[in-house]
């Protein structure tokens, strides 16, 4: 091969390198941009919640402590209002990581992060279990056929999207966990979507897709890649569907 | 300093014109797209700038690492270094560049530190890589290259979309030193004519001047770079259907040590005291390498839910530039007849390989049953052919051999050295390949399955060539250009109804083919939770034509077992037993193709021509056989950060042969220990051990009874192939490796450490039953049983030390220790002289002892 290959090839790179650092400047110059940098689990803040276990509490002492909670979320954790999600029957330890997360600052909320931050352990895990024991919000008429279900279901592998059944089950009650000696995910940290309000869904998914939860958890992560799959349209399918169960 | 190729020089500007490429990840090529592993002697992995472990781990879901099935870790998964991302809308891009320094020190010209990479001193990029990728699409674009000199470097541009295409174009060159210790008396290496050097007379130099001409010769390195180029494309066309398409060229362009016989010189070496020495030649020349081979490769393939379907066209055209080699013989070549030879044979030539064609088009449909259960059917059409133009059997002009009395052996050029001496211009070789097999397997239940297999294979060879002069009626072939005749009465190489009519030469080619049918049935049981059996018998049924044996028969029975049940371990256990066993073996099935077939050939002296071969004889591809296999391969994860595996392994086959191989057998050992307690620091040990043995018998023939009545007695034990020249080969070989990494990231330097050794011994040993089985009786008091022990060793150390200056910039420092020695017997002597007699080497044979350093210095810019 000729010698100029190189100096050629070095030329070519430093101007590259030109235009790139260009771009690096403008890409730092936006604070949308540079606070979408992904954090690592090395950070200081980030929840790491691949080694959770299964959380225990008092649910009873948890509705002693729950009266301010209901002004939101109800008296029965069927939310008040469309912009709150309905707490009854969900995941004992997904409320309580996203209390932690509130509480440590990990996610972020004008009213939650003050409400979490007064909060001991116990009283997180008190009322996690509480709300878990409440009886959830009754089925829906939901459309099988529908552009949510086939995303919830199924997936869209020509766009990358994976289906959601995967990690949240089929039933979007939460995956029920199988025995075995091998690592497996932190189910009890998945949430449970079947009857969740459509517009909390459709917020939660657009924070995830924005990746505005920060530094957030590994849980975060995985639907920050998910998401990010998704445009307008499929979130509000999926919102429609799975409110809808 | 070679020019790249119009073809990379293409593939070159695209890459650098495609502005925006991106991303680190790294993964193994398909072979339906791309090239195989990119890397070279800076950085065999290709990668490792780029590879910095990733502290998240494998998953966002799973805590820890996780590890295979049986059980060895998986490593870290790597990272783009400090992610160095760039970001513009759905793009993200990034980008290094690594270029240095490098300086060699010590005997950096040894064979053995040089043999795959082109060690040059002088600047050296380590790295350039760049990428983009498009987290919205799956779009991406990356490209990566690196350039040690202009004989070692690849680049490489993939560009696609995650679940839709994919292309990929490549340009390599990659070295290959064969030797850096030769000295070739020709002028005109790496060409087709290689000439003899001022002071030498072709035909007719003395020794003395041969060994003057050798000594004289500058030393020279003898290899080869190859340079592959390629693209490639695979995409999804429509729903479940996919294709891809790849062209790829490799040219290989060099030299290689080659020979140049002018008949023996050996059995034939006289010390008549002449300062021209005695009859024949052995010469060891330098061929050209200078040929291209271009694969080209479609598919398509249909995966639906129950029908897969594949098609494979396979198409591989070979072309040689250089289809000949000539060469100039120093030598006086005399006749053993005593008298002056007409004319010295003053040229050598050799016909190199042919141009020639291979298609292979292979059809796959498979679907899914009951039990899941699957039948697969296939089926193959292959057809080899080269019909390239045909050398002369000579290029020698005049006339050539001798005249004594009745021996009347002149060999008349002329009517030998053009195609019209031939009976066919062209080879119109072929050789067509045909494959059938169905596969059925069931799984009904989730501890048991079995599955069987048909299989029937066809090579037909229907090349037919008949050695035949229409010029002169004459069948055969001028051997060796003429030398022969020179040498030998009788033995010009040819058949005819004169002079020759008692000569017995090949006069046609043996059209070698077979047919191979073979069944196999297996079934695999899980016994409880944690072990599992198979049991796999295979009755193989081959029809060789033309050859010793028109059926060999082979049962196979394998036994596996699987076993998680001992702890944490995982244990791997199987068992191979095969028997081999055939119809009549017959010792002679060429002798259609030999002129004795011929009408008019006349036995000399009325005793029928010498016996092909010993009847006891049996070739170890037609003879019977038992095999048996055994390997146990145990994987201790030791704690949660380390695995200990170790693998046992043996095979013994014997042979059931008097003469011939008897016995072959392989011991080995292998063990290793991976830790990783943490994304910054790895080690791993590494040990082997391996022996081999092989053992085979033969009998000489007895001179004696050469030319009298008795030679075409094939028996062993008869008059030609007496008892008393029996005799063994004992060939064995010890193998040991070992190795040592051990790598650190101490945060502000990144420490790794490696070191690699490898040894090897050799030892021939011999037992006769007499002297009569050696060439040179004489020399038996001599001998004690077994050639000198051969040795190779060599052991390298490597060390690097990565630190960063800023944020983007980092630089590397890195050195290697190489060390090695080598003794081999063939060699032995070559330190005096080169030429012997009539023999001459080229070879010195690599460095006894060597001692190379590389110490260099790369500094990363992050792009």
């Amino acid at each position: 091969m000729n010698r100029p290959l190189l100096p050629l090839l070095s030329a070519a790179v430093l101007g590259w390198a030109a235009s790139a650092g260009h771009a690096q400047a403008q890409a730092n110059a936006t604070p949308a941009a540079s606070a979408a940098a992904p954090a690592t689990a090395s950070s200081a803040t980030f929840l790491d919640l691949r080694g959770q276990p299964p959380i225990q509490g008092d649910a009873v002492a948890g509705a002693g402590k729950a009266a301010v909670c209901t002004a939101c979320h109800g008296p029965q954790g069927i939310a008040v209002a469309p912009n709150f999600p309905n707490l009854a029957g969900q995941s004992a330890t997904y409320l309580y990581v996203q209390l932690e997360q509130f509480h440590h600052g990990q996610r972020k909320d004008p009213v939650m992060t003050g409400q979490a931050a007064p909060l001991s352990d116990t009283d997180m895990r008190d009322l996690a279990s509480h709300f878990a024991s409440l009886p959830p919000k009754p089925s829906g008429q939901a459309d099988a056929g529908s552009r949510g279900a086939q995303v919830f279901l199924a997936g869209d592998p020509a766009r990358g999207i994976p289906p959601c059944q995967g990690c949240h089950g089929s039933d979007a009650l939460g995956s029920r966990a199988q025995p075995t000696n091998a690592p497996h995910p932190p189910w009890s940290t998945i949430p449970r979507l079947r009857g969740q309000s459509a517009i909390y869904l459709t917020k939660r998914l657009n924070d995830f897709r924005s990746q505005r939860i920060r530094p957030g958890s590994s849980n975060t992560r995985v639907m920050e890649g998910v998401a990010g799959t998704l445009d307008d349209a499929d979130v509000q399918a999926l919102a429609a569907y799975l409110s809808s169960l | 300093m070679r020019t790249i190729h119009p073809m990379s020089r293409a593939i070159l500007f695209a890459l650098l014109a495609g502005a925006p490429l991106v991303h680190a990840s790294d993964s193994s090529d398909t072979m339906r797209v791309g090239d195989m592993q990119y890397g070279n002697g800076l950085d065999p992995r290709g990668w490792s700038p780029l590879m910095m472990p990733n502290p998240d781990g494998m998953s966002w879901l799973h805590p820890g690492m996780l590890r295979t099935p049986s059980g060895a870790l998986y490593p870290y998964p790597y990272d783009l270094t400090g992610k160095p991302l760039g970001q513009r809308g759905d793009w993200t891009y990034w980008g290094l560049l690594q270029l240095g320094y490098i300086h060699l020190g010590g005997d950096r010209d040894a064979e053995f530190f040089r043999q795959y990479t082109d060690w040059k001193n002088g600047a050296a990029l380590g790295l350039l890589a760049f990428g983009f990728a498009n987290r919205s699409t799956g779009s991406y674009v990356e490209f990566r290259g690196s350039r040690i000199s202009g004989d070692d470097q690849y680049y490489r541009l993939r560009a696609g979309r995650y679940g839709h295409y994919r292309v990929e174009a490549f340009y390599r060159d990659m070295p290959h030193t064969v030797s850096t210790n030769a000295f070739p008396i020709w002028n005109g290496t790496g060409s087709s004519n290689l000439t003899l050097p001022t002071g030498l007379t072709p035909g007719g130099s003395t020794i003395a001047a041969v060994q003057q001409a050798s000594a004289a010769a500058p030393r020279r390195t003898i290899g080869l770079t190859r340079t592959r180029t390629g693209v490639s494309l695979e995409g999804e066309l429509y729903r479940d259907w996919t294709g891809f398409a790849s062209v790829t060229s490799e040219k290989r362009d060099g030299t290689r040590l080659w020979g140049g016989t002018m008949f023996f010189n050996y059995p034939f070496f006289t010390n008549t005291g002449s300062p021209f020495g005695g009859d024949g030649g052995i010469m060891e020349t330098v061929r050209p390498i200078d040929f291209t081979t271009t694969d080209v490769n479609l598919g398509l393939r249909r995966v639906g839910r129950l029908w897969h379907f594949n098609a494979l066209y396979t198409g591989s055209f070979f072309r040689d530039h250089k289809s000949y080699l000539d060469y100039q013989n120093p030598f006086l070549i005399h006749n053993v007849v005593g008298v002056p030879n007409v004319a010295p044979v003053v040229n050598g030539e050799y016909s190199l390989e042919p141009d020639n064609d291979y298609h292979n088009l292979r059809l796959e449909l498979s679907r899914e049953l009951r039990w899941r259960g699957e039948l697969s059917l296939a089926a193959a059409y292959g057809t080899m052919r080269q019909d390239d133009d045909l050398l002369p059997p000579v290029n020698c002009t005049g006339t050539l051999g001798f005249s004594a009395g009745p021996l009347q052996q002149l060999i008349p050029c002329g009517l030998w050295n053009s195609s019209a001496a031939l009976s066919r211009s062209t080879a119109n070789a072929r050789i067509d390949t045909q494959l059938l097999d169905a596969k059925l397997t069931f799984h009904p239940g989730r501890n048991f399955g079995w599955h069987a297999d048909l299989r029937y294979y066809d090579e037909d060879n229907r090349t037919r060539y008949l050695a035949y002069n229409p010029l002169t009626g004459q069948y055969g072939y001028i051997s060796e250009n003429g030398a022969q005749g020179s040498v030998v009465p009788g033995e010009t190489g040819i058949f005819d109804n004169g002079y020759y009519a008692s000569s017995n030469v090949q006069i046609a080619s043996a059209p070698f083919g077979y047919r191979d049918t073979l069944l196999e049935l297996g079934a695999d049981w899980n016994v409880g939770q944690s072990d599992s059996l198979s049991l796999v018998y295979t009755f193989d049924h081959d029809q060789p034509r033309h050859r010793e044996r028109t059926r060999l028969d082979e049962q196979r029975i394998k036994l596996s077992w699987v076993s998680r049940s001992l702890g944490d371990a995982t244990l791997r256990a199987s068992f191979e037993y095969g028997d081999r066993s055939g119809g009549t073996y017959n010792y002679d099935p060429y002798e259609a193709y030999y002129s004795k077939s011929l009408p008019g050939f006349i036995n000399a002296g009325g005793i029928p021509p010498p016996a092909f071969t010993v009847d006891a004889m049996r070739k170890y591809d037609m003879s019977d056989r038992k095999e048996t296999k055994a390997r146990v391969i145990l994987l201790y994860p030791l704690g949660e950060a380390s695995t200990v595996s170790a693998t046992f392994y043996g095979s013994r086959d014997h042979y059931d042969a008097l003469v011939g191989r008897q016995d072959t057998r392989t011991t080995g050992f292998t063990g290793e220990w991976d830790w990783q307690p943490e994304p910054n620091t790895n080690a791993s040990v590494y040990i082997g051990a391996e022996t081999t043995r092989l053992k085979l018998a033969n009998v000489a023939d007895n001179e004696s009874v050469v030319g009298t009545v008795g030679r075409d007695d094939p028996r062993f034990g008869g008059p030609l192939y007496p008892l008393e020249n029996y005799w063994h080969n004992l060939d064995r070989e010890r193998d040991y490796n070992a190795g040592i990494t051990f790598a650190h990231d101490f945060g502000r330097v990144k420490l790794d450490l490696a070191w690699n050794y490898t040894q090897s011994l050799s030892q021939l040993g011999f037992d006769f039953a007499s002297p009569g089985a050696l060439t040179f009786p004489d020399a038996a008091p001599l001998l004690n049983g077994r050639f000198p022990d051969n040795h190779y060793r060599s052991s390298t150390f490597d060390a690097g030390l990565s630190f960063p200056l800023t944020a983007s910039i980092g630089v590397r420092l890195f050195g290697r220790y190489q060390s090695g020695s080598f003794l081999d017997w063939h060699y032995l002597g070559f330190g005096d002289t080169l030429v012997y007699d009539h023999r001459i080497y080229t070879d010195r044979g690599p460095q006894v002892h060597y001692r190379a350093t590389l110490v260099g210095a790369m500094l990363s810019i992050k792009l």
